[in-house]
């Protein structure tokens, strides 16, 4: 309320109180007529404040004794006793607004105190389900525009340059405005419009400082809005500064629990490498050492059968053990993102044709069946990676299906995507084995224990995810087993 | 290191490798079926050697200590064309690449079997003895008449576009040699066309349906993966 009005309404109610002072003159002798003021004291000072209220006794003074006192409508008083009744009537309503108004100021102070307490119990409940730093800072200007009724925006220091990371809707903040936020952010001390500092400029900005040092500044766009009382500004700026501390300590520390995390899978990983390359570079040495030994120290005892079966085992072995490496440093370079891949059109058929040349010799008495689409489209892929995801896929099908049964490769393709299938005759998989086979080291046990690295699917699955593709496996209800890739058709001008 | 006695008659092989175990076992094989070899253990020694043991083929590693393999390979290109094997470590596809196109007629890629090796040394000696190919080529059913343009398999004639005949005839040239995909664009469509790689891929996905009993287990015009074709000698 505008002072002039606080004023006027005060003679109001000095005016009100001779009003009814004038009924009930009558009834009643003087003196009790400054029970009528005191209540038009104890109004302005509920209403009006301490000062409107002691302009209101002085007004009731004056007015008591023009109106009442007699010689009436006279300021002058024939009964000098009236005289203290005035010292009374003024120094009871001097009392009486200092008590009420204090009291008022002391509500005030309490709702002001209650919508702080509400507004910081906002922001922490919007912190807590902030997932990440953006959204805590965006809770933060949010809640400091609704709490102070102004438009907002918050700078952090990163890497020791101030930079705005949030801020109200199409708020443009200017040179100026940042030159302000440095100076706050250098001084620990609030500037701009409304403080001791720079209170020229259109923009306040107040330094969030925890613990001695500044961990944000927020800048609030006060002038269009009266100043905001000192004591509620930096109240609520610490509590509001804590907030972040906190959040930011928080999401600090999921961060580290998830480094954590991932550390101890990679070490877990580590340790599955170790005992598989442990296992698998050493069988197939054992095999090819002990055929090199045998035949090296070999008196003359061995049939040539016998020689002849031993150098069969000790190639197939060496070969096991170089597809093994092979493996390995794929694994190597998928999980190093080193896989670089060199793209370009290829014939589906000519890399399915080159995915059966390399494998045939292994394949024994497996039979491959191929069903191609016709006019499959050129297909923009690393030939020799998809190669070796097929590859994969053929030895796999080979180690787990039947003696003599049939594998099947089948592609076809719509406007996006190409449809790569291997399946075979096998006895499928447990669904428990399912979840887990494109998972590194994970093998599914065989009775006859030619087990593989456990590498080769997840290395399918890593070449093809850097394809853009994705991979799949399912059980057939025919019985059976098989994995699906879907490659993207990429744009052909690209080339 | 020197050789004791020199044959005249035999195929003189060079092996470029600082891998003395590698040398110790091509030593063993190649002797065994008849050759004269020497060693060189670094690109430099590798230099001089194929200027002075004018070898008939060289076995050339790409990994040395003192000279990149391909640099090697450029200068002997610079006064030879002596067939060159490339000898490389898997999944170096590019190193291929680049040493085919700088002039190498193959590679292997170690570990590779002795049966393989024999093969592409005697394929390379052959086709540097014949330098005027026959008029007729055949590789298992597949024959190719280049005076009359007349492709047939098992007798049947073969109807060519003639950019398909031109592959082919590209193919018998260098039968049994490896071609990259740029070789082959070069050649038969010419510079402009290095870029556009896919019109390759069709034309020989369309020759090998003209030519191949089955074309996902093609037998003449074999791929090599992220390097080229092959023509194969059946």
């Amino acid at each position: 309320m505008k002072s002039a009005i606080k004023y006027f309404a005060c003679l109001l109610l000095v005016m009100g109180a001779t009003a009814v002072g004038e009924i009930v003159r009558l009834h009643l002798s003087p003196p009790n007529m400054v029970m009528l003021y005191l209540l038009a004291v104890v109004l302005a000072a509920l209403r009006l404040g301490l000062r409107p209220a002691i302009v209101t006794a002085a007004l009731g003074v004056l007015a008591f004794d023009f109106f009442f006192v007699p010689p009436r409508f006279s300021f002058t008083v024939q009964d000098k006793e009236y005289l203290i009744t005035f010292f009374a009537l003024f120094g009871v309503g001097l009392v009486i607004s200092t008590l009420v108004s204090r009291f008022r100021q002391r509500t005030e102070e309490l709702a002001e105190r209650e919508a702080e307490t509400a507004a910081l119990y906002r922001l922490s409940r919007d912190i807590a389900s902030a997932p990440d730093s953006s959204a805590v800072y965006s809770a933060i200007v949010h809640n400091a525009a609704e709490c102070f009724q102004v438009e907002a925006a918050l700078m952090i220091p990163i890497d020791g340059a101030l930079q705005v990371v949030e801020k109200n809707g199409e708020l443009e903040i200017t040179a100026a405005d940042i030159e302000l936020a440095k100076w706050s952010f250098k001084s620990l001390r609030k500037a701009g419009h409304g403080s001791g500092s720079y209170s020229d400029s259109s923009a306040m900005t107040l330094p969030f400082v925890v613990m001695g040092e500044c961990i944000a500044i927020l800048i609030l766009f006060t002038c269009e809005r009266g100043a905001i009382a000192e004591k509620r500004l930096n109240r609520i700026v610490e509590g509001f500064a804590i907030q972040l501390k906190m959040a930011l300590v928080r999401l600090e520390l999921a961060q580290q629990a998830e480094a954590a995390q991932v550390v101890h899978a990679r070490e877990k990983l580590e340790r599955a490498l170790l005992n598989s390359v442990s296992h698998d570079l050493r069988t197939p040495l054992a095999t090819v050492t002990g055929v090199l030994t045998s035949l090296k120290e070999d008196g003359g005892h061995l049939s040539d059968r016998a020689r002849l079966e031993l150098l069969d085992t000790a190639c197939s072995e060496a070969e096991r053990l170089n597809r093994f490496v092979g493996n390995l440093l794929d694994m190597t370079r998928i999980e190093a993102g080193a896989v670089r891949l060199r793209l370009e059109p290829c014939d589906v058929q000519d890399l399915v044709g080159c995915a059966i040349g390399a494998v045939e010799q292994r394949l024994g008495n497996l039979r491959i069946d191929v069903k191609l689409a016709d006019n499959l489209p050129l297909v923009m892929m690393d030939m020799v990676l998809m190669t070796q995801v097929l590859v994969n896929l053929l030895d796999n099908a080979r180690k787990y299906a039947p003696l003599k049964s049939r594998v099947e490769i089948s592609a076809n393709a719509d406007k996006n995507w190409l449809y790569l299938a291997v399946s075979d005759q096998g006895g499928g998989l447990p669904g428990k084995d399912l979840q887990h086979i494109f998972d590194k080291f994970y093998r599914v046990p065989i009775p006859e224990g030619a087990g593989g690295t456990g590498l080769g699917l997840s290395i399918c699955k890593g070449l093809v995810e850097a394809h853009g593709g994705t991979v799949s496996a399912e059980n057939l209800v025919t019985g059976g087993f098989r994995v699906c890739i879907e490659l993207p058709l990429k744009e052909m001008e690209q080339q | 290191m020197t050789a004791d006695r020199e044959p005249a008659n035999l195929p003189r092989i060079l092996i470029v490798d600082d891998e003395s175990a590698i040398r110790r076992f091509l030593h063993t094989i190649l002797n065994a079926e008849e050759f004269f070899l020497h060693e060189a253990e670094t690109g430099h020694a590798a230099l001089a050697a194929a200027a002075a043991f004018r070898p008939d083929v060289i076995l050339l590693d790409l990994g040395l200590p003192d000279l990149d393999g391909i640099e090697v390979l450029k200068r002997i290109r610079e006064w030879s064309q002596v067939p060159v094997i490339i000898l490389s470590v898997r999944d170096r596809e590019d190193d291929k690449v680049a040493a085919l196109d700088a002039g190498a007629d193959d590679y292997l890629s170690k570990p590779f079997g002795t049966g393989e090796l024999l093969a592409r040394i005697r394929a390379a000696l052959r086709r540097s003895i014949q330098e005027v190919g026959e008029p007729v080529f055949s590789s298992g059913a597949l024959e190719i008449d280049l005076n009359l343009r007349r492709v047939t398999v098992a007798g049947a004639e073969v109807q060519l576009t003639p950019t398909e005949y031109d592959i082919l005839r590209y193919f018998v040239s260098h039968a049994g040699k490896v071609l990259t995909h740029s070789q082959i664009l070069k050649q038969v469509w010419g510079l402009a066309y290095l870029e556009q790689p896919h019109v390759l891929r069709v034309n020989i996905s369309n020759l090998r349906r003209k030519i191949e009993s089955d074309p996902s287990r093609p037998k003449y015009i074999v791929t090599e993966p992220g390097v080229g074709y092959r023509l194969k000698l059946v």
